[in-house]
Parts: C-alpha cells; sequence; structure tokens
C-alpha cells in the first residue's frame, strides 16, 4: 500500500511537473488568447495603429498581406509574429512597432492573441 | 462585361446599381527628331549621401543611373515661363502650366478642336512607360513643346510633346524607410522661369533646369522619418513655389510652405494646427494639437485678382478615434484663404469638424463666378469627401450651400450655416454595425482632380459610391509611426456592391445635371475642353470620353491599367493631343474597391485628333 501510495505520488508530481513546464513555454499570446479582455484589446490595438491600410482584412487575391490565413512569411510561431510586429521587417514597409504601442510588449501579445482567435487556419 | 457605363440624366434617387549619377545623352535631341533616343553606357559617379541608400524590395527599380540629363539645352522658342503665362492658364493652347491647368484650378481647355465630332477619331500618337509600380496620378505640364511628366517613386521624365522622344530623365534614389500611408503616389511638377519643381516622397523639394535636366537646388521640406512625404504638384505664385506636405496618418503636425524659387530657401511656412497661444488651440482637448495632423497633401488655387491663396487640409490625427481630442480640432478639414507673400490667413472655413471618417478636406477646389439669385457670387466651389457638393464665398468664407453630390451620404446633413448635424449612430465604435457612407476614400478624394466648363456651369468629378463599417481603436503617438485610432472596414468592396461615376454638377445650385455610371469607383482626373468633351478614365483601364452637356459617352481605348491619373490637353503645331496615364495600385483596390487583379505599372498615352 505504502509502496503504491508513494509511486502514485510520484506520478501525480510528474505530470504537475509537466503541467507547469508546458505552461511556462506557453507564450503570452497562448495565455491572452483564453482572455475575451485580452482579444478584445488585442483586435482594436490591430485597428488603432495599421489594420486596414497595412494589412487586408479580406482574404481576396492581392493587396496588403493578409494575417488570418495562417501564410506566415517571417516565421508564424508566436515568438516569431512577435519578432516581426516588434523589430519590423527591413526594406518593407513593416515597421518595427517596438516600444510604439501603449502597453508595451504586452500590446504585441495581445495582437497575437487576437490574431490567433481570429485566424481560419486549415479554411480554404 | 466591357466595364463602360451608361449615363443618367437628371438625378438618380436611391441606392443604385451594383541625386546622385549622371550620364548624357549622346545626341542632341532636337524636338521634331523622331527617331530614338540613345543613351550613353551609364558610367556612374555616385553622390549618394549617407542617409540616401538603394531602393528597398519592394521599391526597387533597378541598378541602372538614375540621372540622364540633356545634351545641349533644349529650346523651341518659347523662352523662360513667365508670370503672364501663368496668369493665363490654359488660355494658350500650346500649354499646361499648372496641375490645375488655371490659377482657378478649372482643368479647361479652350481648344474647340476637340468636339463631340472629332473625338470620335483620336488615335494613339505616343506612349511612354515610367517603369515604376504604383498609381501613377500624373497631371503633365507641358511648355516649349516638352512634356514634363513624373511617376511613382518620383521619376521625371522631360519628353517631346510631339513624338514621346526622351529628352531628359531624373529617377530620385529614395530611402529604404519611407513612411507613406497611401501608396507612392506623385501628381505631377510646377514649371516657372527655366525651373521645373518636384516634390518627392521622402519629403524634399527638387528644382531641375528645365532645358537640361540638372539640378539647381534640393532642398528638404520635412523629416520623412517623422512621417511626412510630398506627393502634390507644387503650385507657383510669383517667385514662390507653394507646397504643403501629407502625413494625416501619422500624426504629423500639418503645414504648407513657400519656397523661393531662385533660391529654395524657405519664405513661409503655415502651420494647419495652431501651437500653444494661438488662435484655434482651444478647439484641441488637452495636448492633442501637437500631434493633430492636418495635412496639406494636395495642391491649392490662387485668385490673382484679390491676391488671395487657397490651400485646402486633411483629416486630424488620429483618424478614426477622437475621444482624446475633442473638440473641432481647428484647421483640420478646412478651405483656408491666406495672403500668398506671408501665408497669413485671411479666413478659413471647416467642412467637417472633429472628423472621425478621414474626410479630408482637401479634395479639388474651384474658383467659380456664379449667380445666384440673379446677383454675380465669387465662389470657391468643392465637391468635398464628405459626399457634400460645397459652395463657399470667396472673400469673405461665407458658407452658401451644400448639396449632397453622391447617392448615399447618411453620417450628417447641413445645417444653414454649413456646419454638419452629425448622426451619433454613425461614429467609430469598437463594434461597428452601422453601415456608414461615404467610404472613407469620400465621394471624391484629393488623389486625383476635377474639371470646371465655364461656359456650361457645370463641374466634373469622378466619384466612389461605397458604404464602410467604421472601426475605433487604439493607439499610441510615437513620432514616425501609424497613428489611426481605428480602420475602415470595406463592407461594401468585399460585398461587390461599391460602383462609381462621373458625374456633372451645376456650380450655382448644387443640381445634379448627369452621371455616367461604372461598375467600378471612378477615382481617375477630369479635362474639360471648350469643344464640350469631358475626359476622364475608369479602373478597368478604359480612357473615356463623355459629352460634357449629357454625359453620354463619345469614345473610349482600353489602355490597360487602371487608370489614376489626371488628362490633359496641349496643341502643338495646329494638331490637338490629350494626355492619359494608366496604371493604378493594387494593394489598395480591396480597401478603396476595383480590380486586384489588373497590373501595376505606368504607362502614359497621347492621343491625337487627326488632321
Amino acid at each position: 500500500m505504502g509502496r503504491l501510495l508513494r509511486l502514485l505520488l510520484l506520478v501525480i508530481v510528474a505530470i504537475a511537473l509537466f503541467a507547469c513546464d508546458k505552461d511556462a513555454q506557453q507564450s503570452p499570446a497562448a495565455i491572452y488568447e483564453n482572455d475575451p479582455a485580452a482579444v478584445k484589446r488585442g483586435k482594436l490595438v490591430f485597428a488603432g495603429t495599421c489594420g486596414a491600410y497595412c494589412h487586408k482584412l479580406d482574404k481576396g487575391q492581392g493587396g496588403f498581406p493578409y494575417l488570418f490565413d495562417c501564410a506566415w512569411q517571417h516565421g508564424g510561431s508566436d515568438e516569431e509574429i512577435f519578432k516581426t510586429i516588434r523589430d519590423g521587417v527591413p526594406d518593407t514597409q513593416m515597421v518595427g512597432f517596438g516600444g510604439a504601442l501603449p502597453d508595451g510588449d504586452e500590446d504585441i501579445w495581445k495582437i497575437i492573441a487576437y490574431i490567433r482567435e481570429t485566424d481560419q487556419c486549415g479554411e480554404n | 462585361m466591357s466595364g463602360l457605363g451608361q449615363t443618367v440624366v437628371g438625378v438618380i434617387v436611391g441606392a443604385a446599381i451594383g541625386a546622385g549619377v549622371f550620364y548624357k545623352i549622346t545626341e542632341s535631341k532636337a524636338l521634331n527628331n523622331t527617331a530614338p533616343v540613345a543613351v550613353q553606357a551609364p558610367t556612374p559617379e555616385s553622390t549618394s549621401s549617407g542617409d540616401t541608400e538603394e531602393l528597398g524590395a519592394e521599391i526597387s527599380l533597378g541598378s541602372v543611373g538614375n540621372h540622364w540629363t540633356a545634351e545641349e539645352p533644349i529650346d523651341n522658342g518659347a523662352g523662360p515661363v513667365t508670370a503672364e503665362m501663368l496668369n493665363s492658364g490654359t488660355s494658350s493652347n500650346a500649354q499646361w502650366l499648372h496641375y490645375g491647368g488655371d490659377y482657378r484650378g478649372f482643368r479647361h481647355s479652350p481648344m474647340k478642336s476637340i468636339n463631340p465630332e472629332s473625338v470620335k477619331n483620336l488615335k494613339v500618337a505616343w506612349g511612354f512607360p515610367t517603369g515604376t509600380t504604383g498609381q501613377f496620378e500624373v497631371s503633365p505640364v507641358v511648355h516649349d513643346g516638352v512634356m514634363f511628366m513624373t511617376s511613382s517613386y518620383n521619376r521625371l521624365f522631360a519628353l517631346d510633346a510631339a513624338n514621346g522622344s526622351l529628352l531628359w530623365r531624373y529617377d530620385h534614389q529614395q530611402p529604404k524607410n519611407l513612411r507613406l500611408c497611401c501608396g507612392p503616389a506623385n501628381r505631377g511638377v510646377a514649371i516657372t522661369g527655366d525651373l521645373v519643381l518636384m516634390g518627392t516622397l521622402d519629403a524634399r523639394l527638387i528644382a531641375f533646369d528645365r532645358r537640361t535636366g540638372e539640378i539647381r537646388w534640393d532642398t528638404e521640406v520635412a523629416s520623412y522619418i517623422e512621417g511626412f512625404s510630398l506627393t502634390s504638384a507644387p503650385l507657383i505664385v510669383g517667385d514662390l513655389a507653394i507646397t504643403g506636405i501629407a502625413g494625416g496618418e501619422y500624426g504629423t503636425r500639418g503645414f504648407f510652405d513657400a519656397y523661393n524659387v531662385n533660391t529654395g530657401e524657405r519664405v513661409w511656412r503655415h502651420y494647419t494646427v495652431p501651437d500653444e497661444g494661438e488662435p484655434g488651440v482651444e478647439t484641441w482637448a488637452g495636448d492633442s494639437y501637437k500631434r493633430g495632423g492636418a495635412p496639406a497633401w494636395t495642391t491649392g488655387a490662387y485668385d490673382a485678382e484679390t491676391d488671395t491663396l487657397f490651400w485646402t487640409t486633411g483629416n486630424p490625427s488620429p483618424d478614426w478615434n477622437g475621444s482624446e481630442r475633442a473638440g473641432d480640432n481647428l484647421y483640420s478639414n478646412s478651405l483656408l484663404a491666406l495672403d500668398p507673400k506671408t501665408g497669413e490667413r485671411k479666413w478659413h472655413f471647416q467642412f467637417t469638424p472633429h472628423d472621425v471618417w478621414d474626410y479630408d478636406g482637401n479634395t479639388h477646389i474651384f474658383l467659380v463666378d456664379v449667380e445666384i439669385d440673379g446677383e454675380p457670387v465669387k465662389a470657391v466651389a468643392q465637391a468635398n469627401r464628405n459626399g457634400y457638393f460645397y459652395l463657399i464665398e470667396r472673400t469673405t468664407g461665407k458658407f452658401l450651400r451644400a448639396n449632397p453630390y453622391v447617392e448615399q451620404v447618411n453620417w450628417a446633413t447641413i445645417d444653414s450655416d454649413g456646419r454638419p448635424i452629425v448622426d451619433a449612430t454613425k461614429k467609430p465604435t469598437d463594434e461597428p454595425t452601422e453601415r456608414v457612407c461615404p467610404s472613407n476614400m469620400g465621394g471624391i478624394n484629393g488623389a486625383w482632380t476635377g474639371a470646371y466648363n465655364p461656359s456650361l456651369g457645370l463641374v466634373y468629378v469622378g466619384a466612389v459610391e461605397a458604404c464602410q463599417h467604421y472601426q475605433s481603436g487604439i493607439s499610441g503617438f510615437v513620432k514616425g509611426m501609424p497613428y489611426l485610432g481605428g480602420m475602415p472596414v470595406p463592407i461594401d468592396v468585399t460585398a461587390e456592391k461599391d460602383f462609381g461615376h462621373m458625374t456633372a454638377i451645376d456650380a450655382a445650385t448644387g443640381e445634379i445635371k448627369w452621371r455616367y455610371l461604372d461598375r467600378n469607383p471612378m477615382m481617375a482626373g477630369a479635362l474639360s475642353t471648350a469643344g464640350g468633351v469631358v475626359f476622364t478614365g475608369n479602373q478597368e483601364g478604359f480612357a473615356l470620353a463623355l459629352d460634357a452637356e449629357t454625359g453620354n459617352l463619345l469614345w473610349n481605348f482600353r489602355m490597360g491599367g487602371v487608370v489614376r491619373s489626371q488628362p490633359i490637353a496641349y496643341e502643338l503645331k495646329g494638331e490637338s493631343y490629350v494626355a492619359i496615364g494608366s496604371g493604378g495600385w493594387a494593394n489598395m483596390a480591396l480597401l478603396t474597391g476595383g480590380p486586384t487583379n489588373i497590373p501595376d505599372g505606368g504607362h502614359l498615352f497621347v492621343f491625337k485628333v487627326p488632321q
């Protein structure tokens, strides 16, 4: 009994540690994705900085880059998107927004959360 | 579908249907020489400055040299451009000296040789490529048998106006990090004496010798890195070149300047947003005036009779969220009357106080003389971006009338003093559901011109019929970064409900005389002729000639590219020419409406009436 209990406890601790580690690896965007207020903030910052003038709102052919089809040109992980927004893309009109948004990096993560929440990955 | 529209006479009610490197041209280019121009193999002598780098990937124009001057000065006998010539506007058929055709902005040629009969025989005389992408919005200038044509990204070409031979060329070298809200447009040059002047996307004003293409002076107007750019043609008044800046999407403080044409030195600057302690600053909450926008990105007009300069201004910043700039936000979206010698304001009229839709007040203005109730009235007429056609008394700024000129206007009505009575439900929200008209492109936009036929008393404008959701948002101000406060959601474009028309408006009454309908927003400029023809183009690539009295289609020619340019007319050796540029900017079409599948690429077409 004692041995079995110790084994069970070990398994529980291992699962808990794994879960904690997984949370630790989650980007702030992934966490904000489950927070409607954060997603909405991301939408409003996206709209207020350079929404329709820089990124088209409809998937149609041509036009400015569309951000909601998961066809990322500069890396599609949360961290890569964060870097693109923060630092910009050289030789393009994508300027770096690092330090330019009202809540700094938090707003960048919330923009990413909004994109993740709104995207149409897998849809043709 | 042909893409060609139909004309409707009368008012339509209700929603409708759907610096640097020099090369010499090897041969002297006499203007009657029809042989192609040969250019020496380039031997670059780079004079690039530290902050002027090669073009970035998005705007690469090739790695060849950027400046080809004429070996022998061009001289066809007309001599320097004088004040008299500038005052005479288009009265000499051989010249087209101003962006607006004349100081009053009529874009009306006195040529009767281009009439409803002859226009049917128009044939291509010559063409010329720009080699650039992006909207080709030029209104060429013609003097001494030479056409001066600019393109997107600030290429400047001097061409034989009779046959298109290249005389000299300059390709401005742009920095990689331009700040452009709305594309790489340039709308043309100004000309005076022996100088041709061009504003650049990196906010410089450059003067060239019109005969050789050599640079006489090059002045920085503003710091482009802060969001300033120059896209419009300057206006010459006396010894001054007047030009305004774009940058209303970057929280800049708007202004327009006057430069001594002989030296390139600034003579005065007129800020369009007041500073601390100045009249009008009380119309901005807190310190919002410091980033108030109100750019002056189009060309003004000049009344020689009263020595008054007229200039117009654009949106307050940020565009779609006015919560931090409570008040009327003077002098955004306004018509300003000024002393051209000092830049001091005489009066102002604000079309759209506290704008939250991007209804720039700087669409084309016409200095018209009309009759109202039997009395002659000197007025300024304007089809404003907000959907209303205004008539303002020219010496006092008194509001006379405003009438809607597009079918769909619902954001406000206008009271007897000219102040909008805004429908509060039509303001931007964070969850927009209201369909608001016009769209932020406006009924008409400052990117293209109209024309006025003084004999008929009709103003002609290409118009956009589209409505949007206006989404408010959040933005923080940092110099050089987009500062928009929201965005337009182009619901009509997405649903393919947008369309356009060329509309004839009675300048005195504001009544619609006729409309020529097109299935896409009509976003090209206009030209009127005394012979009774109106020229424009559509987004399916057609150059169009319409009957000035009826709007009936008289002639068309498929140039191919989306038409966004300003047509002009001129006469050489008894022959009549019309020039229209072809070439759009597909990037913006999903927002503004129009074809997204027609490739960019500027090309000028020049048509001639066969003798």
